[in-house]
């Protein structure tokens, strides 16, 4: 999933200064899962956002609404019935969202209320950890499971480097050194062998070679 | 130009070789980087060039090497992947060989976020074992790492650092195989105050046969204080400093804990001169630049094979 | 309390704690009148900071969440998770500069009757400290007509 957090309050509330009506626009998929743009963060908002206004004594009006997805037309449609009644609409999605809303609304003024983070997974309850970069060349199979690109600080592809230590990461304690699962891992399937040949160096153009990619499907367009 | 740099032919005579390390200062000014080399002539192979170690800022490694071959030193260009992509490395590598540059320690580079600069990109572009293979590739075949043909291959000796200490243990001598094979020709070991795990290292080196494709070269550092000690035990990122070695500095009286300091250096340069398939030390006295050359005169390091 | 004291209360509480909590929750609202409102929950864990903050929103002065005792939650963590959720409700309350405070957990003695009238009858005498919800005199209806809007 694509994980984000919610901006600081200040941020936000000084994005929206200028607007009298704001609605605050969720997205049901990605940014629910991760606890910071769904139907509940929506609510939290924007329930935040009018007590702060009556606290101020500033007029605002503060709608809301939860879409299933920000970055398909077919589901930002839903939003085309509300907008009149708005002067901005602060999105709680992931920046692919924002951009799709905007795209589709392209007078209105559509606002950022995530920080959009990383692509990860949900490891417990309130933890998500980022495992993918999105480089376009996945070798996961390579590295038994485990990105170098995206959990070693360094995206080292032969190897450790010289600082971790009891399995840990040396710039950041708290996350494990990718390389000691790496190894751990191929160790218990038999295949350390892998590792002895040197990995060539990456293909970057896949990820940022000609500015935002694209994937072209003739069978699913119409 | 020499075919091959001093300490090529240093190592390949099969002398015990003595390197140094030499940190280059924070700011643009030359005179301090010669006065802390002045000290290390006629007592080392040759000096070996930080870049922007930590990751804070300081005077370019090339451009320091250049001062110091003014001096008539050979010097050892660090090259991290942290802060360069492919162009500029490979770039580097060739303006290195043109100013007579030749030893190359191709390493990873510490992570921006220990440095002056933290909020940098970490370039990382290569790993230090494909920058090794890059510049082999670029010496032995005239290529870039794009494909392209090069008017005239680089004169490189290709080095690789390696930490005897480092978890996980196991495979930490099938790492130094994999850089052997990208192309070190001498690697530099973390600093070495663990002799029992450094032989145990070795010995997994020697099966693997690796000290007879690249020179060994030890890192040594004395250390100046009990406090010191402590800092590198408790605080240092693959440091492996055994609490008998802290206990000795400790129990040194304050104004006896240098020549303690120095005494463990002595005894450790000792033990790896008796190693089998170490070729050398790599002294890192840091910020104490004064303590190498009596190091190596009370070794019995000298004299240093001429230039 | 003093008259001029007219604090409007709103109470989450767990179900299980009470077996009879439609008779005390009367009992109370006897009392208290329309000054305090009784939101039952299946179990404190259920609790939401959305809960709470609406709770305010809609013009409570101080929110109290009465929990099973320690350690006997039916469900086993309800009663520690709400702790945590409160905790973020109230980090939320401080963005906005309303008085933490006024989010409360009280868990029901271990020991002591099962009625939610008796546990929370001194509670509702205990001198408040952080006065009437500013968000009572808030109220501000503005020009929020589009003309109001100056992008």
């Amino acid at each position: 999933m694509i994980t984000g957090t919610r901006k600081p309050m200040e941020e936000i509330l000084a994005m929206i200064a200028p607007y009298r009506r704001v609605l605050v626009a969720g997205c049901g998929t990605c940014v629910a899962e991760c606890a910071s743009g769904g139907e509940k963060e929506v609510g939290l908002l924007a329930s935040q956002l009018r007590m702060d206004s009556r606290l101020r004594k500033i007029p605002l009006e503060v709608g809301e609404i939860t879409l299933d997805r920000q970055c398909v037309y077919e589901f930002i449609d839903q939003l085309t019935a509300f907008l009149e009644k708005y002067d901005a609409v602060l999105s709680l999605a992931c920046g692919a969202g924002v951009q799709a809303v905007a795209e589709v609304f392209p007078s209105w003024v559509i606002l950022p209320g995530l920080d959009t983070s990383f692509l990860g997974q949900t490891k417990q309850a309130g933890l998500w950890l980022e495992n993918c970069r999105g480089c376009g060349e996945c070798r996961l199979h390579m590295f038994a499971g485990v990105c170098p690109i995206t959990r070693c600080a360094k995206k080292l592809f032969n190897g450790p480097c010289g600082g971790s230590q009891a399995g840990r990461c040396e710039v950041s304690p708290e996350a494990e050194c990718a390389w000691h699962l790496i190894l751990q891992r191929l160790e218990s399937q038999n295949r350390l062998e892998c590792l002895e040949e040197i990995y060539p160096a990456c293909d970057w153009s896949r990820q940022q070679g000609r500015g935002p990619r694209r994937i072209q499907r003739e069978d699913q367009r119409t | 130009m020499n075919p091959t740099s001093h300490l090529q032919q240093v190592l390949e005579g099969a002398h015990f070789a003595v390197t140094a390390e030499c940190g280059p200062p924070k700011g643009a000014d030359p005179q301090a980087l010669r006065e802390k080399a002045q000290k290390l002539k006629g007592y080392v192979d040759a000096v070996n060039v930080t870049d922007n170690q930590t990751a804070v800022v300081r005077l370019s490694s090339l451009a320091s090497c250049v001062i110091l071959k003014q001096m008539g030193f050979d010097p050892v260009l660090q090259m991290t992947t942290r802060d360069r992509n492919r162009i500029a490395l490979q770039s580097d590598l060739l303006g290195a060989s043109a100013l007579g540059i030749q030893n190359v320690l191709c390493l990873s580079g510490d992570h921006v976020c220990f440095g002056s600069e933290p909020q940098a990109l970490g370039v990382f572009d290569l790993d230090s074992v494909q920058l090794l293979y890059t510049a082999r590739l670029m010496r032995d075949e005239g290529k870039l790492l794009g494909g392209a043909d090069l008017s005239q291959p680089p004169k490189l000796f290709l080095g690789a650092v390696e930490n005897p200490f480092a978890d996980p243990l196991s495979f930490r001598a099938r790492r130094l195989a994999k850089k052997v094979a990208a192309g070190a020709q001498f690697i530099q070991t973390q600093c070495v105050y663990n002799l029992e795990r450094l032989r145990h290292w070795m010995n997994q080196v020697r099966e693997l046969g690796l000290h007879e494709k690249a020179h060994i070269v030890a890192g040594v550092t004395p250390l100046k204080s009990a406090r010191m000690a402590r800092y590198m035990k408790e605080r240092v990122a693959g440091m492996d400093l055994p609490e008998p070695i802290l206990e000795r500095m400790e129990k040194a009286p304050s104004n006896k804990q240098r020549e303690e300091g120095l005494k463990i250096a002595l005894e450790t340069i000792e033990a790896l001169r008796e190693t089998p398939g170490i070729h050398g030390v790599h002294i890192m006295a840091i910020e104490w630049e004064e303590a190498v050359p009596e190091l190596v005169e009370r070794c019995g390091l000298l004299p240093r094979p001429p230039v | 309390m003093e008259p001029d004291q007219q604090f409007q209360f709103s109470v989450f509480f767990c179900q299980q704690l009470d077996p009879q909590q439609d008779l005390h929750s009367r009992e109370l609202e006897r009392v208290w009148g329309s000054r305090i409102r009784f939101f039952p929950m299946q179990c404190s864990g259920r609790v939401e900071a959305l809960h709470l903050l609406k709770a305010l929103e809609e013009g409570a002065d101080r929110v109290l969440v009465l929990t099973c005792p320690e350690g006997r939650c039916r469900y086993k963590e309800g009663n520690l998770r709400v702790r945590k959720r409160l905790e973020y409700a109230r980090s939320l309350l401080e963005e906005i500069g309303l008085e933490p405070l006024r989010l409360e957990l009280r868990a029901a003695p271990a020991q002591g009757p099962r009625n939610i009238a008796r546990i929370l009858e001194p509670v509702l005498q205990e001198p408040w400290e952080h006065g009437p919800s500013p968000l009572r005199n808030g109220g501000v209806q503005g020009d929020l007509s589009p003309e109001g809007r100056n992008s």
